[in-house]
């Protein structure tokens, strides 16, 4: 007994079966996007952030040792609009020239009752931090798995367009982002 | 006073045609002068947003006018405009009614190409004409759409000018069958 305990500290030290050690997946930029839904003048309308890096350790049978890390270029931005992105980097809203960077990462994942699962985490925007849980979807598939979560933010918690911009119906509060991430490299045990 | 014009004058919903639309282009050249002097602030997206909505009302309206104009007849010309008044005064028209079709058109396609909302009045979105952001063709609608409002003030100076010119030295009735409708001694329907 004493024996076979030992032997599991040593397979755990190598890092056998031990997921927190395995690999992150790679994520397939040019297949990747990190996309918003918000509103201007009631209207909706998407953005992106072309450029962001994310380090996505995941297996859904392992919640325990996930963790996701993103970092935002804010400078990225494009919402199809080249006025507009750049009113949006400006002071009064993401003031990309001070804050170039957005940070997520998570705290906990947890699984919900209907089995989806979430992920708590903190969101650094514009120099403020605050929880934020994204949604997470999962699909595996052989070597590669597609990960898509959404969060529901609002901007003024950030003090995105705080003041003269603060009104919704100018620009709603309320904003969906919607990361959709190819991935390839890790895998996915095999324990239910 | 009657609806529809006659050869003595211009019906009642010609002149109101007329007269709303041409208060409406007064506002939307102060407007349009005055809002791209603007800073960025949210009066501003208000301002554009209101010269958007009175945008399209003026295309439905001259649309709607022009229609009608193509039922009814056109009242006479004074019997001492030479033929070279006639075709001048012919020219000015059809080209204004091309300019207030065509500005808010290229107004609507600037919008349009710059991915910017309109909604009409905050009532309802007007859909897009070039479906989504179009960085080649926005400055060229832009450079039309101003463009051809200085081409409007240009054919209302004349036409404002004739208008007078004919209340004032001819003495005829161009003017006040448009205000006030055919003069009750040439009769009317």
């Amino acid at each position: 007994m004493k024996h076979a305990l030992g032997w599991m500290c040593l397979a755990a030290l190598l890092g056998f079966a031990a997921p927190a050690l395995a690999k992150p997946w790679q994520v397939d930029a040019a297949r990747s996007t990190l996309a918003f839904t918000n509103t201007y003048q009631n209207v909706s309308y998407t953005g992106q952030f072309r450029r962001f890096r994310a380090t996505i350790d995941y297996d859904p049978n392992d919640l325990a040792h996930a963790k996701f890390d993103v970092s935002v270029d804010i400078t990225s931005l494009d919402t199809q609009n080249a006025e507009r992105d750049h009113t949006a980097l400006g002071a009064d809203f993401f003031d990309a020239a001070k804050f170039p960077r957005a940070h997520f990462v998570t705290t906990s994942f947890r699984k919900t009752s209907d089995g989806k699962v979430l992920a708590d985490g903190t969101l650094t925007l514009r120099g403020i931090s605050k929880p934020v849980t994204l949604d997470v979807r999962f699909s595996p598939e052989g070597g590669t798995a597609t990960l898509d979560v959404t969060a529901r933010l609002k901007r003024l918690d950030f003090g995105i367009g705080t003041g003269q911009w603060a009104d919704p119906s100018m620009i709603g509060d309320d904003v969906t982002v919607h990361g959709h991430l190819q991935l390839r490299g890790a895998a996915v045990t095999s324990g239910k | 006073m009657p609806l529809r014009s006659t050869e003595a004058g211009w019906g009642a919903l010609l002149r109101a045609f007329h007269w709303l639309i041409a208060a409406l282009i007064i506002a939307q050249g102060i407007l349009g002068l005055a809002m791209v002097q603007m800073g960025l602030t949210p009066a501003k997206v208000r301002v554009f947003a209101l010269h958007k909505s009175i945008g399209m009302t003026i295309l439905g309206l001259v649309l709607l006018r022009i229609a009608w104009r193509l039922s009814e007849r056109r009242p006479l010309d004074p019997a001492a405009m030479p033929p070279w008044q006639r075709l001048a005064a012919r020219g000015v028209h059809l080209a204004l009614y091309l300019l207030i079709l065509a500005i808010p058109l290229s107004g609507w396609w600037f919008n349009s190409a710059s991915n910017a909302p309109l909604v009409w009045f905050g009532l309802f979105g007007v859909p897009s004409l070039t479906g989504g952001y179009d960085p080649v063709w926005k400055p060229r609608a832009l450079l039309v759409h101003q463009t051809l409002f200085w081409v409007l003030v240009a054919l209302l100076v004349a036409h404002v000018g004739a208008a007078l010119w004919h209340h004032f030295r001819q003495r005829d009735d161009v003017l006040h069958r448009m205000v006030v409708g055919p003069r009750a001694d040439k009769g009317g329907e």
